[in-house]
């Protein structure tokens, strides 16, 4: 299996450059540290009582995005000035390049939700659904970044370099963050905002993780829904990655 | 076995470009082959191809008896490309880079460090294992380069432009290497390169390429002989005796070329051996005091911009 060294490299990669982990986790704190002491007052009216914990799948999906960005932008330096040429006239599988990128934005992902959790502890956040629950958040993260990474390293290989790269995922990102659940609750909404927040797939992601973090319980049905829906997105954006890839090797 | 065979070879970029219009070359197995062309004549394009990095538009390509089209995977495990870009993860150490290189051809751990410490010495990179790969200069990432790209014990390596930028010493010590690359570990070379003297040096065979075709292939011996128009130069003492010679000279060659240059004549010959034979005796005869009449062969430059001036085919 070829996925290992790309993993590898690519881990040695966010070690040199360790400040990424810094710079994409910085913001999503900042919601969690600043915006929820500040908005918590007011949301106690609206009957939620511990507003971090409310918040807290929002930025998980916020965290994500940050974190699998970074990905796209180590393609960028890699082309310009690493082994991406001497990896793809390798006798490597394709789809083992893919995967070995994208999992490392998934695994960088996952340090900075750990740490979010962490910092999350001293606001009294607890997950109420137990191991099982644990569980399920776990590969809830995992799909959600593992979608969002290849999403990310399919627009790194399209457009033509990384200021643009960078403009088009901010143009992305919050718009997507804005029109989801992550800083209210969906009931409060009417009409086409309404009817956008629910086409917002990240929207039935971050209402099933708080689910499983502030009510304990969860729909069977709802959380096949989003295993599902998150399928069908990592497949789709994986298969976009790959053509992306195979695209580069076909001018 | 033929290392490489490509014939007619055809590259049409999506843009629509044509860089390749139909190219056919071979390459022998253990042999440093050189490609010279101007810029644009599709040198990169047709490694970027040999390469498996780019697909063909049309054509048929086999290296080492694989064809390109339907069996790269395997081809690839057999071939290594230093690219005009170094290809260095500046993040990795030395023996980062070289190990990374290793697992990507899937080669065995203790077989792999063996090989890294062989080619370490052997590229003289032993004193810049404890520097970091960014502090490197051009030079030693080059040389880097090559080396680990020797990791997976290529049976062809391709090299582009690899000495282009760098000062004399770097760049004769860069032919040593490829040298001893071929000598030590029995690789084919394929190299393109922009400089006369470095295809002149090193190669069993040169492609002189032109508008994305080859237009001549051969030893650098044949290619020289390719013009068949040897020179006759006269030297004198000094400028007013080789003007007395011209005089003479060009009488008794009326219809040729016929230049002087400073102290000497150059006459283009018709047969060399008859015209050197026919010119002393003249100048004997007529008493015109010289110092030296020889046959010249054009040089590789002269084939070169023959080859490549525009309006020839």
């Amino acid at each position: 299996m070829s996925i290992f060294p790309i993993l590898w490299r690519n881990v040695k990669w966010r070690y040199h450059n360790a400040f990424t982990i810094v710079i994409t986790i910085l913001q999503p704190m900042l919601w969690l540290l600043l915006y929820s002491a500040v908005a918590g007052q007011s949301m106690k009216g609206v009957g939620i009582e511990n507003y971090t914990a409310f918040i807290l799948p929002g930025l998980i999906v916020l965290v994500c995005f940050s974190a699998c960005c970074s990905g796209g932008i180590m393609n960028y330096l890699m082309k310009a000035d690493g082994s991406f040429f001497r990896v793809l006239i390798a006798p490597v599988q394709r789809s083992s390049i893919v995967i070995g990128q994208i999992l490392e934005a998934v695994l960088c992902t996952f340090i900075e939700v750990v740490i979010m959790f962490v910092v999350s502890l001293f606001f009294s956040v607890k997950i109420a659904s137990g191991f099982m629950g644990l569980v399920l958040i776990v590969f809830l993260i995992f799909m959600t970044a593992f979608f969002i990474s290849g999403l990310a390293y399919a627009i790194s290989l399209s457009l033509p370099n990384e200021v643009v790269y960078e403009t088009v995922m901010s143009a992305i990102i919050l718009p997507v963050f804005f029109l989801s659940t992550a800083l209210f609750p969906v009931d409060t909404l009417t009409g086409g905002l309404k009817i956008a927040v629910n086409l917002n797939p990240f929207t039935h992601v971050i209402n099933a993780l708080r689910a499983l973090i502030l009510d304990g319980n969860i729909a069977q049905s709802d959380i096949i829904f989003v295993i599902i829906l998150l399928a069908v997105l990592c497949c789709i954006s994986f298969s976009w990655a790959l053509h992306s890839l195979k695209k580069e090797m076909n001018l | 076995m033929d290392a490489i065979y490509v014939e007619n070879l055809v590259k049409k970029y999506q843009n629509g470009m044509q860089a390749l219009n139909g190219v056919s070359l071979t390459v022998k197995e253990g042999e440093i082959f050189s490609l010279l062309g101007e810029n644009g004549a599709g040198k990169s394009t047709l490694i970027n191809i040999l390469t498996t990095y780019l697909r063909p538009t049309s054509g048929t390509i086999s290296v080492f008896g694989k064809d390109i089209h339907n069996e790269a995977a395997v081809i690839r495990s057999g071939i290594a490309c230093v690219a005009q870009r170094t290809s260095i993860d500046t993040h990795l150490s030395l023996t980062e880079n070289m190990m990374f290189q290793s697992k990507l051809y899937k080669i065995p751990k203790t077989e792999a460090k063996d090989r890294m410490e062989i080619l370490i010495s052997c590229f003289g990179l032993e004193r810049y294992l404890k520097y970091p790969v960014s502090s490197y200069s051009g030079g030693v990432k080059r040389r880097l380069d090559i080396a680990l790209n020797m990791m997976s014990n290529p049976k062809i390596l391709f090299l582009d432009e690899p000495t282009v930028g760098m000062d004399v010493q770097s760049r004769m010590a860069m032919w040593e290497m490829m040298k001893k690359i071929r000598s030590d570990f029995g690789t084919t070379i394929f190299l393109t390169t922009h400089y006369l003297e470095e295809a002149e040096s090193l190669s069993d065979t040169i492609c002189i390429m032109k508008d994305g075709k080859e237009v001549l292939q051969g030893t650098p011996h044949t290619l020289r002989q390719y013009l068949q128009q040897n020179i006759l130069k006269i030297t004198f003492a000094d400028k007013g005796a080789a003007k007395i010679g011209l005089k003479q000279i060009a009488k008794f060659f009326s219809g040729r070329k016929v230049v002087l240059h400073e102290e000497h004549l150059s006459v283009c010959c018709e047969n060399s051996q008859v015209d050197l034979k026919q010119a002393g005796h003249l100048l004997f005869e007529q008493n015109i005091a010289f110092m030296g009449i020889e046959i010249l062969q054009p040089s590789l430059e002269d084939v070169f911009i023959r080859l490549t001036s525009r309006g020839v085919s």
